[in-house]
């Protein structure tokens, strides 16, 4: 009976001791410690090209319009190139996570630049604008790429405080489909609604018939495939679809908006638009929504889809352009790009930001991102039609580069 | 069951390796078909095996050998490609991954697993917290390796934010995977050093400690390494623990506190994902690279046990 | 060498009681880490118990982004139970037959050879067969599927369970991946327990005129019928707590449907997939407590099982 009473009394200490260890291991709420951030000015705005803010309400041609003035804090407010980044005295290492959608983008941007500036290593994880955000909240990343905006009741999960969107690039998302024998397919936003609430399941559905009255559509089962995965992509998408026929309007669309929809059962789910872009590519009679990037570089065909005119527009990024004009953008650079006016807009085009702090603890880690954003945003746009992304229209690029120095100002 | 024992009227005064005439017709002819039908499916279920192994190893060598042979060092030395879409070689992120994320878990499993197995099998014997250990050992081993990726995460990684993400809080996870493996082999191991050796060193003066570490555990050695290797191989090929818990580095990261990192089981769960042949291949690089791993580690654990068994 | 008083009060001793406390240190290190995962665990899943109560696994709609977030863990308990239990209907024949095989019908050349075999399966690490499944084996399944849905065409029970296809990732792909990993351990299991079968029980019966197959439903089987079964149930817990492998072909859409041709989603694939993006407390809450979840029910299978074996081996040991 020692031994037992020894025994017990071990169990009873261990126990003890790993409860009071797990109570302070898994203390959620201690945030790290952010040392007072020091001097943020000086170094860091010397080295990067200062910024234009535009004056409200002017319009330069194919520009976009501004609903009211520039924000304060942007300090510099003169000429249009400023001084360039200096790449390669770039250091250190940038993490981030986020939308899948722009990712083949923020891929290309990060290997050329490291070209530029070898000494900066980023990394881009991936894994939905859902991850993005959250991982951004935890203040896991450094910066975080987002399709879709943070609703308001979740700034407060911020840790690190006030955040800027910076707008990167624009894209169309694509109706993408893989069945043998349609070469050319136009939908209407209700037929497109209609296919993924699998209220029609058949290529030979009266529908699609109805929207390409010269084609021969076979007799094949449909399939489905959405985003498993939080998505911006989803988010633009559903958005785009409830504009369209959403409830104010014909109320063909019911699933609302968001990142993540319920679907319905049936469908196939992918992880990230990679996830989508291989479900279409291995299945014969799939359809889905993909970046256009990830399209053509798997092949695939897309359908011209109707936009608000009333014409059928297939996804290209001079359509994709022809949406931004004439979109309104708030003062915090956020903005709907979906079924926009204009004859040969296409009602998919979808935009994308990356989220970041404007607090920096670390003035050579902002320095890092800043010049990161910038080069996105001058040598990136430049790259990005290469891969299927369209550039962002002039103002709207200036009004990006002013949020950018705002980060770790 | 269906067939019952033989009756007495059916008993021939041979045994059934002998053929007879009497033996095919009849009822003893449906006997044999029956046998020889079962003994068919049964070696129908070891070509199924055999044919699905084959099949897999086949697929993962045959995609995987022109990136990671064909194009020799560069699989080795060359870093992960930055764009999934960019065809080429470069896994050296994920090799480097893989070994010191397995390492540190086995530094930290390997010492703790041996110590607590000594303990089940020299001390605690039977006793009442010996016997708790044992079942939470079980336990432990059950626990879905998603749970402990999860744990990990939430426990260690969130509190430390960005810096949580490294090699270490990945090792942890897998230590956590490899700790109950280690404890049943090795104690498995301990148990079959005979008694007699022990009391031999008793009686020789030798205390307790001595005695474990100067002739039990020497002498069980071959099978704990053994064990060990297999613990090992098994850390190495995990995804889950490692999932939320190192974050998605491409380029190569030797230290395993600082930053993020990647693995081979982590590589190949973000190809197969993707829709391009590129990044396609350079999973079944992974995975090829991976399981040659696996069999290195597990040939040299069978070699040690058939050493040990020839031994004794 | 004898022992003398002085030699049993030195620093031996001091030093012996160190190792002994410190293995004892190593062993506990277990029940504190067991410990910490229960308690982060339940605390963490806790959350989503308050607001749901326990509709949290009656509830089949899955809804976190829903203006009034649902969280149902019912669609993905399902898929779980699901493909655990088609993994381990393809897999018992497999492995009995395979054990059977090695310890029965075998010449001695060949035991040592299929026991490698089998354990080379084992070695395959479970994302590799997980990639194996979505990359290779989904796509060309498709067309089999269809095959065996028309089969059953029209047949009142089975043409829901064989339904439509619609892609390669299914329960039933899911299923069969599962099941190819969790044969090595049913069949090593089985082995031993059939190789402890007494060898006079078998010579009895090939001497009474048995016939292999006879010898082997009548002396064998019976002997060995629990710890098979504890090794099947061994199985199914490793099947249901197996992640990637299955995460990876099953296709993330959760479903409830008899049909296994249909995509799902299970727990620990969607505790994977999704965990990235908790974007509300309740999110996270809500997969905690599924992964709460699923390590309860591996509990309860494996002690089960370990249970079953336990006694079976004890009843063996009695007879022979």
């Amino acid at each position: 009976m020692n031994r037992t009473k020894k025994s017990s009394a071990i169990v009873a200490g261990i126990l003890s001791l790993s409860l009071i260890a797990a109570a302070c291991g898994s203390d959620e709420d201690t945030t790290t410690t952010t040392e007072a951030a020091a001097a943020t000015t000086t170094a860091a705005a010397a080295d990067e090209s200062t910024t234009t803010a535009a004056a409200a309400e002017t319009t330069v041609a194919g520009g976009v319009e501004t609903t009211a003035a520039p924000t304060e804090s942007s300090t510099a407010m003169s000429a249009d190139t400023g001084e360039a980044v200096d790449y390669a005295a770039l250091q250190g290492d940038l993490v981030s996570s986020g939308a899948t959608f722009p990712k083949a983008f923020y891929d290309e941007a990060i290997a050329t630049l490291s070209e530029e500036a070898p000494d900066l290593v980023i990394e881009y994880g991936g894994g939905g604008s859902g991850k993005g955000r959250s991982d951004l909240q935890e203040k896991v990343v450094d910066f975080a790429g987002t399709d879709s905006t943070v609703k308001e009741e979740d700034f407060a999960k911020f840790t690190g405080g006030e955040f800027v969107y910076v707008p990167t690039v624009l894209a169309p998302i694509t109706i993408s489909y893989n069945m043998a024998g349609i070469d050319e397919l136009q939908l209407t936003p209700a037929t497109i609604a209609a296919i993924f609430q699998l209220e029609i399941t058949n290529w030979s559905d009266p529908l699609i018939a109805a929207d390409n009255p010269d084609a021969t559509l076979p007799d094949e089962a449909i399939v489905v495939a959405r985003r498993a995965d939080g998505s911006g992509t989803t988010d633009n998408f559903s958005k785009f679809l409830n504009a369209a026929v959403g409830p104010d309007t014909t109320g063909e669309w019911l699933l609302g908006t968001g990142s993540e929809l319920e679907w319905p059962e049936g469908t196939q789910a992918g992880d990230g638009n990679s996830g989508v872009a291989q479900i279409i590519s291995s299945t014969e009679g799939a359809i889905g929504y993909v970046d256009l990037s990830d399209a053509n570089a798997n092949g695939f065909k897309f359908a011209a889809v109707q936009n608000k005119a009333g014409n059928f527009v297939l996804p290209t990024l001079d359509a994709t352009t022809a949406a931004a004009e004439g979109v309104e953008v708030k003062d915090d650079l956020t903005f709907f790009v979906g079924w926009a006016d204009g004859d040969e807009a296409y009602p998919i085009a979808a935009q994308t930001w990356i989220i970041a702090y404007t607090t920096q603890d670390d003035p050579a880690k902002a320095e890092n991102i800043r010049g990161f954003l910038t080069y996105l945003l001058t040598e990136g746009q430049e790259l990005a039609p290469s891969i299927d992304f369209a550039p962002l229209p002039d103002e709207l690029r200036e009004m990006a580069m002013a949020n950018i120095a705002k980060i770790g100002a | 069951m269906t067939t019952s024992t033989p009756s007495l009227s059916e008993l021939t005064p041979t045994g059934p390796r002998q053929v007879q005439v009497s033996d095919l017709a009849g009822v003893g002819g449906r006997r044999r078909a029956k046998n020889a039908v079962m003994t068919a499916l049964m070696g129908m279920s070891v070509a199924v095996i055999l044919v699905v192994l084959i099949l897999v190893l086949w697929t993962v060598v045959s995609k995987g050998w022109s990136i990671v042979v064909g194009m020799f060092p560069d699989w080795f030395t060359e870093d992960i490609q930055l764009s999934p879409r960019r065809p080429g070689p470069g896994m050296k992120a994920a090799i480097v991954g893989t070994i010191i994320t397995t390492a540190m878990a086995s530094a930290i499993a390997i010492p703790l697993g041996i110590a607590g197995a000594v303990y089940l099998n020299e001390y605690g014997k039977r006793g009442l917290f010996a016997r708790i250990l044992r079942f939470f050992t079980s336990v432990m081993a059950g626990v879905p390796s998603i749970v402990m990726g999860l744990f990990i995460y939430v426990f260690w990684v969130v509190p430390r934010g960005i810096d949580g993400l490294n090699g270490f809080s990945g090792a942890l996870a897998l230590a956590c995977l490899m700790l109950p493996i280690i404890v049943r082999s090795t104690e498995e191991m301990l148990k079959l050093v005979p008694q007699n050796l022990r009391d031999a060193s008793f009686a020789l003066g030798a205390t307790g400690s001595r005695t474990t570490l100067g002739i039990v555990i020497p002498n069980a050695s071959p099978g704990i390494i053994s064990g060990c290797l297999l613990a090992i191989a098994r850390a190495a090929g995990e995804t889950a623990p490692l999932i939320f818990t190192i974050g998605a580095a491409k380029q190569t990261n030797w230290n395993v506190f600082d930053g993020t990192n990647t693995s081979l089981s982590l590589q190949i769960y973000a190809n197969a994902k993707e829709s391009f042949a590129t990044a396609q291949e350079r999973a079944w690089g992974a995975a090829l690279t991976l399981i040659v791993l696996a069999v290195l580690f597990t040939a040299a654990a069978r070699i040690l046990s058939a050493r040990i068994s020839k031994q004794s | 060498m004898t022992l003398t008083l002085s030699d049993l009060r030195t620093k031996k001793q001091v030093g012996d009681r160190v190792f002994r406390y410190s293995t004892l240190v190593g062993g506990a290190v277990i029940l504190i880490v067991l410990a910490l995962i229960a308690y982060t665990i339940s605390s963490k899943s806790s959350l989503i118990f308050r607001t749901e109560g326990l509709d949290f696994f009656t509830e089949r709609r899955w809804a976190p982004s829903a203006d009034k977030p649902v969280f149902g863990a019912l669609s993905f308990i399902y898929g779980t139970a699901i493909t655990a239990l088609i993994a381990v209907l393809l897999a018992v024949p497999v492995s009995l037959g395979l054990a059977l095989f090695t310890t029965q019908v075998a010449p001695k050349w060949l035991k040592k050879p299929l026991v490698t075999l089998t354990d080379t399966v084992a070695v395959v690490p479970s994302v590799v067969f997980g990639l194996w499944g979505i990359i290779y084996l989904a796509p060309r399944l498709v067309g089999f599927f269809k095959n065996l849905s028309g089969w059953f065409d029209g047949i009142p029970v089975l043409s829901s369970i064989f339904g439509t296809v619609s892609a390669g990732r299914s329960f039933l792909t899911a299923g069969l991946i599962l099941a190819v990993m969790i044969t090595p351990i049913i069949t090593s299991l089985a082995r031993e327990v059939i190789e402890t079968c007494p060898q006079t029980d078998r010579d009895g019966a090939l001497a009474l005129g048995a016939t292999r197959w006879e010898m082997i439903t009548g002396a064998v089987m019976p002997h060995s019928v629990g710890g098979i079964v504890g090794a099947v149930m061994l199985g199914l817990g490793r099947a249901m707590g197996e992640t990637i492998a299955a995460a990876l072909v099953i296709g993330s859409s959760p479903t409830i449907t008899a049909n296994i041709f249909s995509s799902g989603d299970s727990l620990p694939s969607v505790i994977a997939f999704q965990w990235g993006e908790a974007t509300s407390d309740e999110k996270r809450s809500a997969l905690i407590a599924m992964g709460l979840t699923l390590f309860v029910l591996t509990l309860i299978v494996n002690f089960a099982a370990t249970a079953v074996v336990t006694r079976a081996m004890k009843r063996m040991q009695g007879a022979s």
